[in-house]
Formats: C-alpha cells, sequence, structure tokens
C-alpha cells in the first residue's frame, strides 16, 4: 500500500491509490519540461492515461504566488507556505484522485524542490520536512542532474537571468551573474544530499536530452512492470519521426503528437476529476500542460 | 557563507550569522525583543475585537507607538484565501497552509521587525485561532503546532472565555447570515447553518480550553462587562510594559 512520510491529511485514503506516481527532479534548466514533454504522449501510447502536473500549477495558490513573486518581495517563511498550499491543492484534488483512477501520475518537481529551495534560504529542514510529513511517497524519483558549467549556458543563454532563479532574494549585493552561480550551486548540493536521503535515481542529464528520453523510458518501464514483460504495442501506428526531436522543446510540438485517444478519452476525464469534487471552475484543459512561470 | 548550514534554530535568522541568535520562538518564556506583543484570542462574539480596539486607544494615549495586525490580512496572500473561500476549495489542510502564508507574511515583514523595533504590536486572533480551527476540521495537532513554529510568542496571550450560547446568540443577533467556512459548513456537520456552528465552535472552544494551560493563556471572563473586562486588560497590559520604547511626540 502507498505510504505518506509519516502523517495523514483528513481525508486521504491510501488503500486506492493504485496508479504509479512518477517524480521528475532536477534544478533550473535540467530539461525536466523537455523530457515530460515527451513521456506523456509515449505513455499515453502505451496505453497509460497520464496526469502531469508541476509547481505553482494550482487553480488555488498559482496566481498568488505568481503575483506575489512579481513583486519581490516575499520572504521565504511566506514562501515556503505558499509553494505548500500550491502543492497540497494539487496533491488532494489532482494528485491523489489521478493516482485514485489509476493514472500514471507525472509530476514536475515534488515536494524535493521546494525543500531545497527553503533549505538554502536557511530555513529550519527540520520545520519543512515535518510540513511535507503528509506527502505521498512516489514510486520513483528521477533526478535530472546538470553540473553547474552545463547549467550556465543552457538557461543564461536561451532565457536571460530570472530573479528568482538567480536567488537575488538571497544575495542582493552580488549581481545577476554570481548570485546565479551561488544561488544553483547551493541548490546542487541541497539535491545531491536529498538525493543521498530520499534514494533518487540520478541520470546525468547533461546529455543528450533523447539519451536521456531513453534512459527514462527504460527505467520508467520498470516501474511500471516490475515483472519486465513487454507492455502492450500502441493501438496506432505512430510514427516515431513525428515524436518530439532532442532539439524540440515546445509544448505544440508534444500536444501535436499526442494521440486521438487520448485527447478524447483521458484529457476531458481528467478535467472532469475536478468537476466532480465540485471544488472549483477550472476545468480547462490549459492548466495542465503550462510549466511554472 | 556556508549554505548547506544544518542548524535547527527555527526559520528566522540563520542568513545573519554576525548577529545573535535569537530565541526559540514557541518554547522560549517570551521573546526577547524590545517591542511588546498582546494578542486576543477567543470564539467568534467573544467580544475579543472590542476590548484590543479598547486597548488600542489607551496605548495610543499613553504614548506607545502601537501597530495592529490582523488575522487574514497580508496583501500578498489574502487575496488567495479570498478565492479559495468564494469557490469553496479549500480543505481543511489547505485552509490551514494558507492562513499560515498569511501569518507568515505579516510575521515577516511586519510583526518580527517592528518588534525589534520596539513597538507595541497588537494582534487579533494569533497561531492558537490557527490551532484551534485547523484541529476542530481534523488535522492533526502535532502537526498545525509545528506548522507555526516561525511564530514570535506573545508578551501576553489574552483569552476571551465565554460560554458557547452567550457567543452564539451574540452573532447571530448581529448578523443575518454566516459565512460558509465560518460556520464550518466544509466539515458537513449539518446542513442547517446555525446548528453546523454550534457544532463546530464547540470543537473550537474545546481546542481553546486545551490550549490554556499548554501555552499559558490569560483567561479572561468575557461574560464580565465590557468595562469592567477592559480594566483587567488594561493592568495586565502595564505591568508588561516597564522599560517599553515610548514615543518621543506624544499624540
Amino acid at each position: 500500500m502507498r505510504q505518506t512520510y509519516g502523517k495523514l491529511l483528513p481525508g486521504m485514503k491510501l488503500s486506492d491509490l493504485a496508479g504509479k506516481l512518477i517524480v521528475i527532479e532536477g534544478t533550473d534548466g535540467a530539461g525536466r519540461t523537455t523530457q515530460i514533454n515527451m513521456l506523456k504522449p509515449w505513455l499515453e501510447q502505451l496505453g497509460h492515461a497520464v496526469l502531469d502536473t508541476g509547481m505553482t500549477r494550482s487553480p488555488l495558490a498559482g496566481d498568488g504566488i505568481r503575483r506575489a513573486k512579481e513583486g519581490n518581495n516575499l520572504g521565504r517563511v511566506t514562501q515556503s507556505l505558499f509553494y505548500a498550499t500550491d502543492f497540497i491543492d494539487r496533491l488532494e484534488n489532482e494528485i491523489a484522485p489521478a493516482l485514485r483512477a489509476g493514472f500514471v501520475v507525472l509530476t514536475d518537481r515534488y515536494i524535493f524542490s521546494l525543500m531545497a529551495r527553503a533549505h538554502v534560504r536557511g530555513v529550519d529542514p527540520g520545520w519543512i520536512k515535518a510540513i511535507y510529513s503528509v506527502a505521498l511517497q512516489p514510486d520513483a524519483v528521477f533526478y535530472l542532474r546538470v553540473g553547474i558549467e552545463e547549467l550556465i549556458p543552457r538557461v543564461v543563454f536561451s532565457r536571460g537571468f530570472d530573479y528568482w532563479e538567480s536567488g537575488m532574494d538571497l544575495f542582493p549585493r552580488l549581481d545577476m551573474y554570481e548570485s546565479y552561480c551561488n544561488y544553483q550551486k547551493a541548490l546542487l548540493a541541497e539535491f545531491d544530499r536529498l538525493s543521498e536521503q530520499y534514494k533518487f535515481d540520478t541520470i546525468d542529464a547533461s546529455a543528450e536530452p533523447r539519451t536521456v528520453f531513453s534512459l527514462l523510458q527504460e527505467r520508467i518501464l520498470k516501474v511500471l512492470d516490475p515483472n519486465h514483460h513487454r507492455p502492450p504495442e500502441p493501438v496506432n501506428n505512430m510514427d516515431q519521426e513525428k515524436w518530439p526531436s532532442a532539439g524540440s522543446h515546445g509544448e505544440e510540438s508534444a500536444s501535436a503528437t499526442e494521440s486521438y485517444v487520448a485527447k478524447l478519452v483521458f484529457r476531458p476525464f481528467v478535467a472532469s476529476l475536478r468537476h466532480a469534487k465540485g471544488s472549483n471552475g477550472n476545468g480547462n484543459g490549459h492548466s495542465w500542460v503550462h510549466g511554472e512561470r | 557563507m556556508d549554505l548547506s548550514s544544518n542548524i535547527r534554530i527555527g526559520p528566522f535568522e540563520i542568513f545573519l550569522p554576525t548577529q545573535p541568535l535569537p530565541p526559540e520562538p514557541q518554547r522560549g518564556p517570551s521573546h526577547d525583543y524590545p517591542g511588546r506583543l498582546f494578542i486576543v484570542e477567543g470564539i467568534d462574539g467573544s467580544g475579543k475585537s472590542t476590548q484590543l480596539s479598547l486597548l488600542h486607544k489607551w496605548l495610543e494615549s499613553r504614548g506607545y507607538g502601537v501597530v495592529f495586525s490582523e488575522w487574514n490580512s497580508s496583501p500578498l496572500v489574502k487575496d488567495t484565501t479570498k478565492l479559495g473561500k468564494k469557490k469553496k476549495m479549500l480543505t481543511p489542510a489547505t485552509f490551514s497552509l494558507i492562513h499560515s502564508t498569511d501569518f507568515a507574511d505579516r510575521t515577516e515583514k511586519s510583526i518580527l521587525p517592528l518588534l525589534k523595533a520596539g513597538a507595541v504590536v497588537l494582534c487579533d486572533r494569533y497561531v492558537y485561532t490557527a490551532f484551534a480551527r485547523d484541529v476542530a476540521r481534523g488535522m492533526d495537532r502535532q502537526w498545525v503546532r509545528h506548522l507555526y513554529e516561525f511564530a514570535v510568542k506573545p508578551t501576553v496571550a489574552f483569552y476571551f472565555r465565554v460560554p458557547l450560547e452567550t457567543a452564539i446568540g451574540r452573532i447571530t443577533a448581529a448578523r443575518d447570515c454566516l459565512k460558509y467556512y465560518e460556520a464550518g459548513m466544509d466539515l458537513g456537520l449539518s446542513d442547517d447553518p446555525i446548528q453546523s456552528f454550534r457544532i463546530f465552535q464547540g470543537r473550537i472552544l474545546d481546542e481553546y480550553e486545551r490550549m490554556v494551560d499548554e501555552f499559558g493563556l490569560t483567561v479572561i471572563d468575557a461574560t464580565l462587562p465590557v468595562e469592567e473586562q477592559q480594566v483587567l486588560v488594561r493592568q495586565i497590559a502595564q505591568s508588561n510594559l516597564q522599560n517599553a520604547t515610548e514615543l518621543r511626540i506624544k499624540p
């Protein structure tokens, strides 16, 4: 039976969470989103219903966090708790219901990124750990690891420096480049430490995206089918070449190759999970695909 | 600077190694800052806000720098709380977390720096409100206490004790209708808001009573006339104001 990290939320029944919870972790620029955009259509081809989720995508707190970050005056305790609110909203209203319905849940970051960010900001690790003691233990955590030297050109040459990604709230006296290096190095050290503690499956993400993807496919198959049986062939013969190539990072190319079946059956069903809870009006499929902004 | 520091001293101050470390907030007898922190607690209809506003006016007239902070008022967070309540999206866990986020923002931006600056800080509701409500909603008692470990321990925490029926009488007389979460309607205790409110407030009252000894709350009999309660409140506040900073220019 699925376990939490120690405490149980009211109303969370662990016995019927039959799906698989697969976590993709890593620092900014490690290629998590690119990989998830390839993994999702691939898993759907194999006949799995897939939910993908990630930080700040909750209908409750996502917009609030984005607004708070615009002002650049979000304190570290407030920040940690705002992200916890976002996480628990998705855990209760998206992740748990999807697992209950037998979905494969692909999550772009999990409690570990949140712990790492809090730790480097000097927040008591025991405090943050106790808050996330209510989180569900995943079936696998794939840690996409990229060294700092590799990370800098990837992030900086593609989209420039971002205040929060550079940890400017921590090093206001440094320029953005120096702050970025210090912050990302500290994060990497935290991730390495967490990796030991929580037994991450580490993947060298400095390799080509296609190579990383193959490694992930192999390991995810083992998670989904521990007996190593070949899963059934996809129902429609999708051309391999139509898959997002190693160089394409866009969401458009990923969604364009999603199978007809996935679009018609799985997507509306996922959306209906929330409607069934009657909890909010965010039924448009968009919230499922947007990354953290 | 050692970024991978593992010092366990609560979330504050670890990044300012040149300054002395603050006391552990919840466990010490009280905070060590030059300011004073007076907070009021009690179930809805206990009259605590009235008492705090009278204390506020008195402190100002005495020349103290007084700042008031209300539950659920962080400009950064309150829109999210409002959205969650309006759309009934909040579960006991997210209800608890969003309120702690609001409280954290007020602690980081106003309560803590103001206490360091020597202000008299007044709070209408404090962590004990969260402890009472969240546990009444089914959250784990220890988990919620842990969540608020970053809070500064008040100089005095006034608890306005009132029998359930008195409070319900005051609230229902003053309002046309009860709000969804205020009445605990999210818990499905009863379809009737008044009945649900009664059960929910009863649970909250039980939690408050349990906290009187646990946190050393100062109990005020809220069935006494307003004036008599205020005399007590001012006496207790007075005895905790020795050497407190006064404004040079009195209002």
